[in-house]
């Protein structure tokens, strides 16, 4: 079930895994921040950011061998749709857990006007 | 009224009292565990050191239990902080509380000096229940470890009574929940078993879910306060997210205990287990991003305390990179094959444990000091603040260094003791011996003495805070006061 990681790979697994985190905080946090800001020229950044996200995790399962296997594979199909839907639906959260908060404050949510 | 910047604890109640002898100490401690981390380093550079007199390996025990125990002082002493300002009504049992402290106080003093003075001998029943039980980390021998548990039994009996005898908020419930899993857990590495493979999956109980899993829920709680006080948060928000974040935490979390389970004997289903789990555990810190920067934006980092605040943003940093990105980048059982127990490890673990957990104690060491000067002012322009400052740079600074070197030397020895070597006993003295592995350690000692400034300072700091400050503290706790 596991093929190990090939010596010459080491460095792209290490780089791609830590990619996959770094490119998915960027992507959240300029998803929030267009959001909070009401900068929706920021959005266009954030989904270049899932893009770098996408590809590190690519990299990363080939590097690991992930394809080579369809409990791996589904992993990383996982591991994309996971990356892109947590801040849509923390976003959710946060907007929620705030409502009453803004009921007699103008809203500077632009998704919910 | 007496002057402000003046040691009040007069004005403080019985659980704060309790608390600021904790939290001296929690930072006692804290020292203990950097001087015998430095000493632990120079022998990786110089194996003679010291050899015969403090041994390498009774350094490195104590390091790590100095780290151990620190903190747990430090999130005890916090609770205890917490505890009569959430449930509105004085601590039921402070006596058996003080009683408490001075035992547990007493118990450390006598492990430690166990370990220091029986450092070699035959391994019985009489060792494992006197000097040493020999498990890494959890090295306490058995009598120490029935005290753990007898203490944080009576500790979970203050907190539970008080509140039940008070109000019981959210996050009063959350923390007598986790402080039943506290106790209870820590019972999971007391089972003793021949079987090597069984002795581990129990140990890391312990290790990771004792850590993981109720350490986590109770920083948890030490935030939600931490920012009620110092943001003026309200409590409404901090509670829900407390809810969700716990849900979070354990959805991904307790089932992440997988990945620890790949290399001891256990089942095969544990890769399945432990890789689902471990590809998806940071997925809750990045869309903890989306939270972070949607409550900065309503708040505007408006603060009554700037060091606590800032060690509070230096936690949500720490978390993310030592658990996350330092975590996932070893953590598929593909590439853990070859990194699991080197100095990568030591790396992702010494920044996790700082990043999570050191730097929430260290924001409610300022947020109970603050009170303990009278309420004294924190926020900007702050006299003496250039010491809270360099001191939270030289720890960062430190941490970092000795992170990256460690990271080398774990990058160097997964090459060329794992996977060139296999991992025989000479691929094992081929990686240690090799010239990066070396650099790395000679580098990590110099982070090292980086962190160790930084800890001399912030210890003057905390004992001097605020001590020239004539001002009352800014309010901004104008929505706590509402909602």
């Amino acid at each position: 079930m596991l093929e190990p990681v090939k010596l010459a790979d080491f460095f792209t697994v290490f780089f791609s895994a830590a990619s996959v985190i770094m490119f998915g905080a960027t992507y959240a946090l300029l998803f929030a921040w267009s959001r909070i800001g009401n900068r929706p020229r920021l959005m266009p950044l954030a989904y270049a950011a899932y893009v770098g996200l996408f590809a590190s995790v690519i990299v990363l399962a080939l590097a690991a061998n992930l394809f080579n296997n369809t409990f791996w594979s589904v992993i990383v199909l996982l591991m994309l749709a996971g990356y892109l839907l947590a801040p849509h639906a923390i976003w959710h959260l946060c907007v929620g857990t705030h409502a009453d908060k803004h009921d007699s404050a103008p809203i500077k949510v632009f998704q919910q006007r | 009224m007496a002057a402000i910047g003046l040691p009040k604890t007069a004005e403080m109640n019985g659980g704060q009292k309790l608390a600021m002898k904790y939290f001296t100490v929690a930072i006692a401690l804290f020292g203990a565990q950097v001087l015998f981390g430095m000493l632990a380093g120079l022998q990786y550079l110089n194996p003679d050191f010291l050899f015969g007199i403090l041994d390498f390996s009774v350094n490195r025990t104590l390091h790590v239990n100095a780290m151990v125990v620190w903190l747990l002082f430090g999130f005890i002493g916090s609770v205890y902080w917490l505890l009569e300002d959430e449930a509105g009504v004085p601590i039921v049992g402070l006596g058996l509380a003080n009683l408490i402290f001075w035992v547990f106080t007493l118990a450390v003093v006598v492990v430690v000096l166990v370990y220091l003075l029986v450092q070699v001998g035959p391994g019985e029943q009489s060792s494992i229940w006197l000097i040493n039980e020999g498990r890494e980390y959890i090295e306490a021998p058995r009598w120490a470890d029935i005290g753990i548990v007898v203490c944080v039994l009576a500790f979970f009996y203050n907190v539970a009574a008080t509140f039940m005898k008070g109000k019981f908020t959210n996050i009063g419930g959350v923390l007598v929940m986790d402080l039943v899993a506290l106790a209870g857990i820590y019972l999971a590495g007391m089972y003793y078993t021949p079987n090597i493979s069984m002795d581990q999956h129990w140990w890391w109980w312990v290790i990771h879910l004792w850590v993981e899993a109720t350490w986590e829920v109770l920083v948890g709680c030490l935030m939600a306060y931490g920012l009620i006080k110092t943001m003026g948060v309200r409590r409404k928000i901090v509670e829900t997210w407390l809810y969700i974040e716990v849900a979070l935490m354990f959805g991904s979390g307790i089932l992440g205990l997988g990945h620890h389970y790949f290399w001891i004997g256990t089942p095969e289903y544990w890769f399945t287990i432990g890789g689902f789990f471990s590809a998806l555990e940071p997925i809750p810190l990045v869309a903890m991003v989306v939270h972070a920067v949607f409550d900065a934006g309503h708040h505007k980092l408006k603060s009554t305390n700037n060091p606590a605040l800032a060690w509070i943003i230096a936690q949500a940093f720490g978390n993310f990179f030592g658990a996350g990105v330092w975590g996932f980048m070893h953590t598929l059982p593909q590439i853990n094959l070859y990194t699991h127990g080197t100095q990568w490890t030591a790396s992702h673990g010494h920044l996790a444990f700082f990043g999570a957990y050191a730097t929430m104690v260290i924001a409610f060491l300022y947020i109970a000091l603050q009170k303990w000067r009278g309420n004294v002012y924190m926020s900007g322009e702050l006299i003496g603040a250039w010491k809270w400052k360099w001191a939270i740079f030289l720890l960062h600074a430190g941490m970092i260094t000795m992170v990256m070197a460690m990271l080398i030397s774990g990058y160097e020895q997964s090459q060329i003791e794992r996977a060139i070597g296999g991992s025989d006993w000479m691929a094992y003295f081929a990686g240690q011996s090799h010239r990066w592995f070396m650099q790395g350690m000679f580098w990590r000692q110099i982070g090292g003495w980086v962190f160790t400034a930084g800890f001399v300072l912030l210890a003057w700091d905390l004992m001097t805070i605020g001590k020239r400050e004539t001002r009352p503290a800014l309010t901004v706790a104008a929505e706590t006061a509402a909602a």
